[in-house]
């Protein structure tokens, strides 16, 4: 109890890491829900992977001398937001654009996408490895040592990013529910769709710099899948997932400061607990609420 | 076909439906008056769905001419929406308000239309229901009350009959009935077989081997005209 009370003080030395984990398991969750809805769980495995080669590609530049953004520690963490951002953007567009087309066997190249960033994000770090430590530190995520500048701008992103999932909810809901209606209605599908993946590929891009990969794709699918039995509408999906992502990164946090244990696994774990609690609470209610003797 | 002076909200002319750039259908020509309830009648893979998503803007007509683009009330088959979706039938309705976007704080002509369509279709009760838990017939009354919401000119329907119980299905078409009068509604009905809605219809179009055949239903559901269609089938 007394290292919760700690951990919420303000001087306390890891004040913007704490709330930094929250804020990435609060804003997760509410673009994950549309990856477990629109069945694109696979996408939720591989953007993060993308986002991670991107940064990995970002530093390989500057390794080779293209220091065309580098300078210091500060600018070297932009550049490789830019490559997040542009990978995982770009490959975002190029998935929608295939789904669209109906192009056979979406799974399949989904998971050469993910092997493909996997391997790329290996050979990009190899062919720089003076920076090797700082970008492997980098893809497993800097929480820890966010700085105040880094800290508050990631507030403004995902401030921005949480409000435009619930104020355009009743769009990315009608485009994804039902594509044929919101044509109908004359609506311009396309363009929802875009915003929505550029939303998506702000907040994974973002997230990985923050949290790194693993995390993020923590964040994106198990609370929402989690919150998914007990929500009665798109709004409480939202919320309850939100505090789902919120809670877990909370608790893990607590966790990772008192046993001394490395954050993202113990953020995942915790995540995956409240998941199986979910289901179990899932299945006890379905038993209840069957009539007894019926099969 | 008979003739009206009234102009149609939808015209199709000489027109080719189809994908990509297969032709389904040629040779297309229908015209859509107010108030006329449409049959589109055919086999499974005739082509039904093709006039209909044409007609929708869902997809390109591939040649000639589609004249009129009114307001639609769709009712998609049932079958297509995803159950995963944690919606309530009161959220499911309420889409077809979603007609362009309106900040939260005002919302609330939007939920008025949304109840009043409900309530038309008698599905006030079921309006907390999740919707992937309701029964087929009840979905088709959210369906209704949804397309309902978007104050439409022309209400198109999807195989609303299909997987659907016969008493259940008489209901659906009296509440049909009762909503072409109370909204003034023209309605375009897409079915694979002929039924218990064939009184209902004033025209109807046949679908098949690519071509459409269009005229007053007591003209098309003639015994000499049907045997001609349907041929050993009847």
């Amino acid at each position: 109890m007394s290292a919760i009370l700690e951990m919420l003080k303000p001087d306390f030395l890891l004040h913007h890491a704490v709330w930094g984990s929250v804020v990435v398991g609060f804003v997760c969750p509410l673009v994950g829900v549309y990856f477990i809805l629109r069945r694109l769980v696979f996408w939720g495995v591989a953007l993060p992977q993308v986002s991670a080669s991107g940064i990995a590609f970002a530093f390989m530049l500057q390794g080779l001398g293209l220091n065309f953004l580098a300078g210091n520690e500060s600018q070297e963490k932009h550049l490789a937001i830019v490559g997040a951002l542009v990978f995982t953007l770009g490959t975002i567009l190029i998935l929608a654009a295939l789904e669209r087309r109906g192009a056979s066997l979406s799974e399949g190249r989904i998971g050469a996408l993910y092997a493909l960033a996997g391997a790329t994000s290996i050979l990009f770090v190899a062919w720089n490895a003076a920076g090797e430590t700082e970008m492997l530190g980098l893809l497993k995520g800097e929480i820890v040592s966010i700085s105040e500048v880094d800290f508050h701008a990631m507030l403004d992103i995902f401030g921005v990013v949480s409000a435009c999932m619930f104020l355009f909810q009743r769009e990315f809901t009608l485009v994804s529910y039902d594509r044929d209606m919101a044509v109908t209605l004359g609506r311009n599908v396309l363009a929802w769709d875009l915003l929505l993946y550029l939303i998506i590929g702000v907040t994974i891009s973002l997230g990985v710099m923050t949290v790194g990969p693993l995390v993020i794709f923590g964040f994106l699918v198990i609370p929402p899948m989690a919150a998914l039995p007990w929500a009665a509408g798109m709004m409480s999906l939202s919320i309850l997932a939100s505090l789902l992502g919120g809670l877990s990164a909370f608790t893990g946090f607590y966790l990772s400061y008192t046993y001394d244990l490395p954050l993202g696994p113990v953020v995942v774990c915790v995540a995956c607990i409240v998941y199986f609690l979910s289901t179990v609470g899932r299945f006890l209610r379905s038993k209840a609420n069957s009539p007894r003797g019926s099969i | 076909m008979r003739k009206s002076a009234v102009e149609p909200i939808v015209r199709f002319k000489n027109a080719s439906l189809g994908y990509g750039k297969t032709a389904v259908l040629t040779k297309v020509d229908l015209d859509i008056h107010p108030g006329a309830f449409w049959g589109i009648l055919g086999h499974n893979g005739s082509g039904k769905t093709t006039i209909l998503k044409t007609m929708l803007g869902l997809i390109p007509r591939l040649r000639g001419e589609l004249i009129g683009r009114p307001r639609f009330g769709y009712v998609p088959q049932k079958e297509r929406l995803d159950p995963l979706y944690p919606l309530t039938a009161h959220d499911v309705a309420a889409m077809g308000a979603y007609r362009t976007f309106v900040f939260p704080h005002r919302r609330s002509a939007h939920d008025a239309l949304v109840r009043r369509g409900l309530a038309d279709c008698g599905a006030t009760q079921l309006s907390q229901k999740r919707f992937s838990d309701l029964s087929g017939g009840q979905k088709q009354r959210v369906l209704i009350a949804r397309a309902l919401a978007a104050e439409p000119e022309i209400l198109v329907l999807d195989e609303p009959l299909a997987g659907i119980d016969i008493t259940t299905q008489h209901a659906l078409l009296k509440l049909l009935k009762e909503l072409k009068e109370q909204h003034s509604l023209t309605i375009l009905m897409v079915s694979h077989r002929v039924s218990a809605e064939k009184g209902l219809f004033t025209h109807i179009a046949w679908v098949d081997e690519g071509k459409v055949t269009t005229g007053p239903s007591e003209e098309m559901l003639s015994k000499g005209r049907l045997s001609e269609i349907f041929k050993s089938e009847l």
